[in-house]
């Protein structure tokens, strides 16, 4: 909708300004300084927040359902929604990475980043060829690893080998920190660079925004939109396989809350969820903010159900106000 | 508003013939635009009064305010000497102040009658079917439309949806119902149609506001026209006043254009071009379409909505996955079916839906400058920076936009501005050798547009050949060296420039082939093959 009466050459830097569009951007900003206040002040005033120790918890949190996070996003920018079978990506991974142990971590390693790439991919063509729902292929696929998974290790937990220490670097810590945690901002910086700097990149963010005019412009909208899955497929991938290195044992219960986790982090890291607006540092940044307030909540004696209620709280709000936003700039 | 619909919602008219809703002093400023500045109007019982100034005159921002879209900064609506505040659109409609959208809103799916009482305003609360479908006749057979009213919307042409929406509107009680660009995408002979049913309205005591930058059509419609300059009032009179579009043009522009320049026998190169064979398009009617285009000529293809010139472009540009024929570019045959491999081949297309199908509205002008040519601005996948942004400048001087909006979204650009923005990535590429613009200049202001189609005489002269599509015959006459007409998905004429005029095209796309079999039979016979119509 723009607004074709607007057409002064100055006219697409400068803001409308009306009563209601004054009462959006208070609530926005408005919300957005709350929260950041209650954050910083929460994080003031609770006794052992603003420890290197407390730092570094919350860091680890971050580190699995990060990895989760940058791969949803990496879908949201596509313009394919979410996906909802990531979470079991990441379990079906942690039990093929312990299961292929016994042939060597170089071999299991590979192997593993290899199966959820392909994993991404399929589920990828399909929605990238044909325009088929993501919502409904990935609730597909979710029952599809499942029963692979189950089905291949007879319902058993999958544990490493007797005596076998060759992945314990993936648990390991360097410089206090876990390696899952330096694995998860190199692949944000990666990734941003990806999205940014690359052909790939810059097409997915113009296919997310709209495909038709993506499709008519020449662009490769199936092969770019295979690689977003494939590429979140390979994110989930190593989530996964830190996962089960992590756990020393892997099972379908490795999926926990992965994937709604993960859709919320994105969410309200700002990633639009009607696809072309985002980066996988506003992921990170969604998947941190909400660790930080469950931090804090957890360390003021807070029960489980009050972070979890929270978490919902925010995620509501993040949407609100992302669409405000959005109502905002198309007047 | 949900006053019952009978077949005779015509409210008699009441005996005044002074103001009926009056505009005073409206003001509205956009940050430091003031889009709107001190603009008074006034509309009377019964008239037809037509809207016009250049995009940025502050029309849409008028009609906005009318129909509670905007509040004005200052002024006031005044309706039958009651003040009214009209917030939002339910209660501009509560006023029965009604629009016809340049974007319909009707749904698709569903049926002409469902449609035409969406949202079940007039209807008791329980559907007797019968009584819909007597009131959807009457409603139709008033404005003149004929068609089933069970059919479902989407498969309408758009003029006939824009009929429907009128329908609509009239059966909700309209009393003031504006028209905004209604004919942009309609056909001569739908125009007539819309032209009819407007009058028709009108002669109940309602009114009509005509928004248009088609002037002839304005001055041939209204009774009196206002003209908006720069978000100011420039001048309201009377269309016999006027008298004529060069007349009108100056009081929109207050200068003459220049006449417009033709592009002549330019460079026609020998053996360049495109030669398209028997090209059928299903779904569409379009069928046995030949073609052949030098480089540096500019073919025009016209005909009613429905003729099928839009299918002929879009399975050119590889969009039709369903088309059969060839095309051969320059001595190479090229496959239809793939955007991706037309484009590769050296065609470059414009649609006639910028918005859906051309620009990404969030991105950057630079984004949308180069998206074409992504693969030629990277070395193994990644982006050379330095040559996309001198290639977006470049593009960006080419059609005249400001190099500083390079960054800015085009989201919020004119139309003109923006369809600038969709050429400019189409111009220009060393590489096209076959330009397809269907509707180059839909919704683009009178200066836009003679920039536009500068930008098309250019291409031309660098030895591309151009194919575009326009259903208005100012610019079929403007720009093409060759005019095809076609009626029902074929080709009925191919002349060239020199051999004609206004007066034969509307002749051309006008004609069924029924007539035109009826005129030949006498003479030869000829067998002319039964084509549906519409």
């Amino acid at each position: 909708m723009a607004s074709t009466d607007v057409a002064a050459p100055q006219a697409g830097a400068i803001a409308p300004r009306n009563s209601r569009d004054t009462a959006i951007r208070v609530a926005v900003w408005g919300a957005v300084s709350i929260l950041a206040v209650l954050v910083i002040l929460g994080a003031a005033t609770t006794s052992g927040f603003l420890t290197t120790t407390n730092v570094r918890a919350i860091l680890s949190s971050v580190a699995f359902v990060g990895m989760i996070a940058v791969a949803t996003s990496l879908i949201m920018v596509s313009g394919n929604l979410f996906s909802l079978s990531l979470g079991a990506t990441a379990a079906i991974t942690a039990m093929a990475f312990l299961a292929l142990l016994s042939h060597g971590i170089v071999l299991a390693v590979v192997v593993t980043i290899l199966l959820g790439v392909a994993i991404g991919a399929l589920q990828g063509i399909v929605v990238g060829s044909i325009g088929a729902n993501p919502i409904i292929v990935t609730i597909g696929a979710v029952s599809l690893q499942q029963g692979i998974a189950l089905w291949a290790s007879g319902g058993a937990t999958i544990v490493p080998p007797k005596g076998d220490t060759s992945y314990a670097w993936l648990d390991s810590h360097i410089f206090t920190v876990p390696v899952p945690v330096y694995v998860l901002f190199g692949t944000v910086i990666v990734l941003d660079q990806v999205l940014r700097r690359t052909r790939f990149g810059r097409q997915l963010m113009l296919i997310g925004e709209n495909l038709t005019a993506a499709r008519a412009a020449g662009m490769p909208t199936t092969l770019v939109i295979t690689g977003a899955f494939a590429l979140a497929g390979l994110c989930t991938a190593i989530g996964g396989l830190e996962l089960g290195a992590f756990n020393q044992s892997g099972s379908l219960l490795v999926e926990g809350t992965l994937t709604y986790d993960a859709i919320a982090a994105a969410v309200v890291g700002g990633v639009a969820i009607t696809g072309g607006r985002g980066s996988v540092w506003q992921a990170l940044g969604g998947a941190i903010t909400i660790a930080m307030i469950s931090d804090i909540l957890l360390l003021r004696g807070y029960s489980e159900g009050v972070q979890i209620l929270v978490k919902g709280v925010i995620v509501l709000v993040v949407v609100i106000l992302m669409r405000l936003n959005r109502m905002r700039v198309e007047t | 508003m949900s006053k019952a619909l009978t077949d005779t919602v015509i409210e008699p008219p009441k005996s005044d013939a002074g103001q009926f809703l009056d505009v005073r002093h409206a003001s509205k400023a956009y940050g430091a635009v003031r889009a709107l500045d001190d603009v008074s109007f006034d509309l009377r019982r019964g008239e037809i009064h037509g809207l016009c100034g250049h995009n940025g005159a502050g029309k849409s921002t008028l009609v906005k305010i009318l129909t509670g879209l905007v509040n004005p900064d200052s002024g006031e609506i005044v309706m039958e000497g009651e003040s009214l505040q009209l917030r939002n659109p339910l209660q501009a409609q509560s006023h029965g102040i009604a629009i016809v959208d340049q974007e319909l809103s009707l749904a698709p799916d569903l049926s002409v009658e469902e449609n035409l009482f969406l949202g079940n305003i007039g209807l008791p609360f329980l559907r007797v079917p019968k009584a819909l479908r007597r009131r959807s006749l009457a409603l139709l057979s008033r404005i003149g439309l004929d068609v089933d009213p069970r059919t479902p919307v989407e498969r309408l042409s758009i003029g006939e949806r824009q009929l429907v929406e009128i329908a609509r509107l009239v059966g909700r009680d309209a009393r003031v119902l504006i028209l905004d660009e209604p004919t942009a995408t309609l056909s001569e002979s739908e125009i007539e149609r819309v032209f009819a049913v407007a009058r028709e309205v009108v002669r109940d005591g309602r009114s009509a506001i005509y928004v248009s930058h088609r002037l002839d059509e304005v001055l041939e419609l209204c009774d009196r026209v206002t003209v908006l300059r720069d978000g100011r009032l420039a001048s309201t009179r009377s269309s016999a006043d006027i008298g004529h579009r060069q007349e009108l043009i100056k009081m929109m522009i207050g200068e003459e254009l220049p006449a417009p320049q033709r592009s002549g026998a330019a460079k026609v190169a020998a053996g360049s071009g495109a030669a398209i064979e028997g090209l059928t398009v299903p779904p569409s009617v379009t069928t046995g379409f030949d073609l052949e285009v030098r480089g540096g000529q500019i073919v025009g293809l016209t005909g009613q909505i429905g003729s099928g010139t839009s299918a002929v472009l879009r399975a050119l540009a590889g969009l039709e996955p369903d088309a059969r024929g060839s095309l051969v570019l320059d001595g190479e045959p090229v496959r239809l079916g793939s955007p991706i491999e037309v484009l590769r081949a050296g065609v470059a297309f414009a649609s006639n839906d910028r918005k859906a199908e051309g620009l990404f509205l969030q991105k950057s002008v630079e984004s949308n400058l180069v998206a074409t040519r992504l693969p030629a601005l990277s070395r193994l996948g990644i982006l050379r920076r330095r040559q996309v942004r001198s290639t977006a400048a470049q593009l960006a001087e080419f059609v005249k936009i400001d190099n500083e909006r390079l960054g800015a979204t085009v989201e919020h650009f004119s139309g003109g501005n923006q369809q600038k923005v969709f050429l400019g990535r189409c111009l220009d590429r060393r590489d096209v050798k076959l330009l397809i613009l269907d509707e180059p200049t839909r919704g683009v202001d009178v200066s836009g547009r003679a920039e536009i189609h500068q930008l098309i005489r250019q291409a031309a002269l660098a030895g591309v050949a151009v194919v575009f599509a326009s259903t208005e015959l100012d610019e079929i006459l403007d720009l093409a060296d060759i005019v095809v007409t076609m009626f029902a998905g074929r080709i009925v004429a191919e002349r060239t420039r020199e051999e004609t005029n206004a007066e034969l095209i509307f002749a051309d796309m006008t004609m069924s082939h029924e007539t035109r079999a009826r005129e030949q039979r006498p003479a030869a016979g000829s067998a002319s093959e039964e084509a549906p119509d519409g």
